[in-house]
């Protein structure tokens, strides 16, 4: 850009007197983590690069695939054809966009291993992601290292979000102690998703980003929001005196990061020679396979006996077969990428 | 009147596809009661051995009943009772 005054770009918002030209400056001071750059997170870093977000740190382990673009704003036919990682086309993007910030690009699956590295240095965590596994980790990392984070989830109609700031809000595990066991709740493959649910639920979390990165804590939303845009709902659930809920909150009362700690999640496992990937869960209780066979059977083939669900599908012109077991374990056949085998498992049987 | 339970989307198979049900009691139990008498299928997506499952949260007029007093939350006519399960996809 050839304007002389670098914050010439941001007059509008700066004009808005919550943020004021104070406000604009600590925004391009901060630091974010954004984990996972599908629908939540393309419109996430869309809005928070076009408001002078000075750093977000983009991470995604998936590659843009055609049916993404119905909803994940920054992608484009051409990120298709050139088979491009999410992360990475995200970046070029942000960058035309604008140039004045910086994006740092990662192509990594978060796992415990690594979550609180790619977390390091941040002002705010932002949730783009697509599963409770990831959101529990951050959930984790984000009271053990005291930063705030935005929740945020869309499925079919409908979206939630919430912002956790530590020692002052319920963390997620006050609202929602456990994660839906695997097959348990939709997820966009399996219930399908609209894009304006996706977007308003993002739009939501980035207004929740651009107060607390300017200084304006005091105008954070402390409620959980639920809306559904075919339903023509939307509330606001008080959940504000559950901080630490009552000293029983296992992490942010009690301190224990089950989820950091591994006690909670998958593992995987490549299976040699065999193009295949097991993924074990650790989840109590069993599989309801009639239910996930019925949910199943919208994407591909489903039979199931006593012991196991097998379920076949296509995607992308690649075939691939789980086998699923009753305490949630599957094995999928037609990879032998980890990370490929994550993303079907949260895709399909979900979390 | 009676009390409205609101159903969320992933349990309408089991209420007939109703997004709102009425049903009789005093307190949040006496209604889920009332509830999975009317729809038994709807007793697995919410309770696991008798225990609200740990991802569904229950409100009464948009209060988390964790704030009041749990299932014994006293409920009267014209209330709405939301069960509010965590959202997943993004």
């Amino acid at each position: 850009m050839t304007d002389t005054n670098p914050l010439e770009r941001y007059s509008r918002q700066m004009r808005f007197p919550g943020l004021g030209k104070a406000g604009q400056e600590k925004l391009l001071a901060s630091r974010v983590t954004l984990c996972g750059c599908g629908a939540l997170g393309t419109v996430l870093a869309n809005v928070l690069a076009r408001a002078g977000g000075g750093f977000i740190r983009v991470i995604d382990r998936d590659v843009v695939e055609p049916s993404n673009l119905q909803r994940q704003v920054l992608f484009d036919e051409s990120d298709v054809a050139n088979n491009l990682p999410k992360a990475e086309a995200a970046a070029v993007k942000l960058r035309a966009i604008n140039s004045a910030i910086t994006i740092e690009p990662i192509v990594a699956d978060i796992n415990r291993t690594n979550i609180e590295d790619l977390c390091s240095g941040a002002d705010l965590i932002l949730d783009g992601s697509d599963n409770f596994e990831i959101r529990y980790l951050i959930n984790d990392v984000a009271i053990k290292h005291n930063k705030p984070w935005v929740y945020g989830g869309a499925v079919g109609s409908q979206g939630m979000c919430m912002t956790i700031i530590p020692g002052e809000t319920p963390c997620l595990r006050c609202v929602f102690e456990a994660a839906p066991a695997p097959g348990e709740t939709g997820t966009c493959e399996t219930a399908g998703v609209l894009a304006p649910a996706v977007n308003i639920v993002a739009s939501y979390q980035a207004t929740e980003a651009i107060k607390l990165l300017s200084g304006n804590k005091q105008a954070v939303n402390r409620e959980l929001i639920s809306l559904d845009v075919w339903e023509n709902t939307s509330k606001r659930m008080k959940v504000a005196p559950l901080a630490g809920r009552k000293g029983e909150c296992p992490c942010c009362a009690k301190r224990n990061f089950e989820w950091l700690d591994g006690a909670h999640g998958t593992q995987t496992t490549t299976l040699c020679g065999r193009n295949a990937v097991q993924v074990s869960h650790r989840a109590k209780g069993k599989l309801d396979f009639a239910y996930l066979a019925s949910v199943l059977k919208q994407s591909g083939e489903v039979s199931y006996n006593k012991f196991l669900l097998k379920f076949q599908l296509v995607e992308n012109g690649d075939p691939y077969e789980f086998t699923v077991f009753e305490d949630g374990r599957a094995i999928i056949k037609g990879t032998s990428e980890p990370d490929k085998a994550r993303t079907l498992y949260a895709k399909y049987v979900g979390h | 009147m009676a009390i409205k339970v609101q159903i969320p989307t992933p349990m309408r198979e089991q209420t007939g596809g109703k997004a709102e049900v009425e049903v009789a009691g005093g307190t949040v139990k006496a209604a889920l009661d009332d509830l999975l008498r009317q729809f038994p299928g709807v007793g697995p997506k919410l309770f696991d051995n008798g225990k609200l499952r740990p991802y569904v949260n229950v409100f009464v007029n948009d209060e988390d009943i964790r704030y009041l007093d749990e299932m014994d939350t006293k409920l009267t006519d014209g209330q709405t009772v939301a069960l509010i399960p965590a959202v997943a996809g993004g």
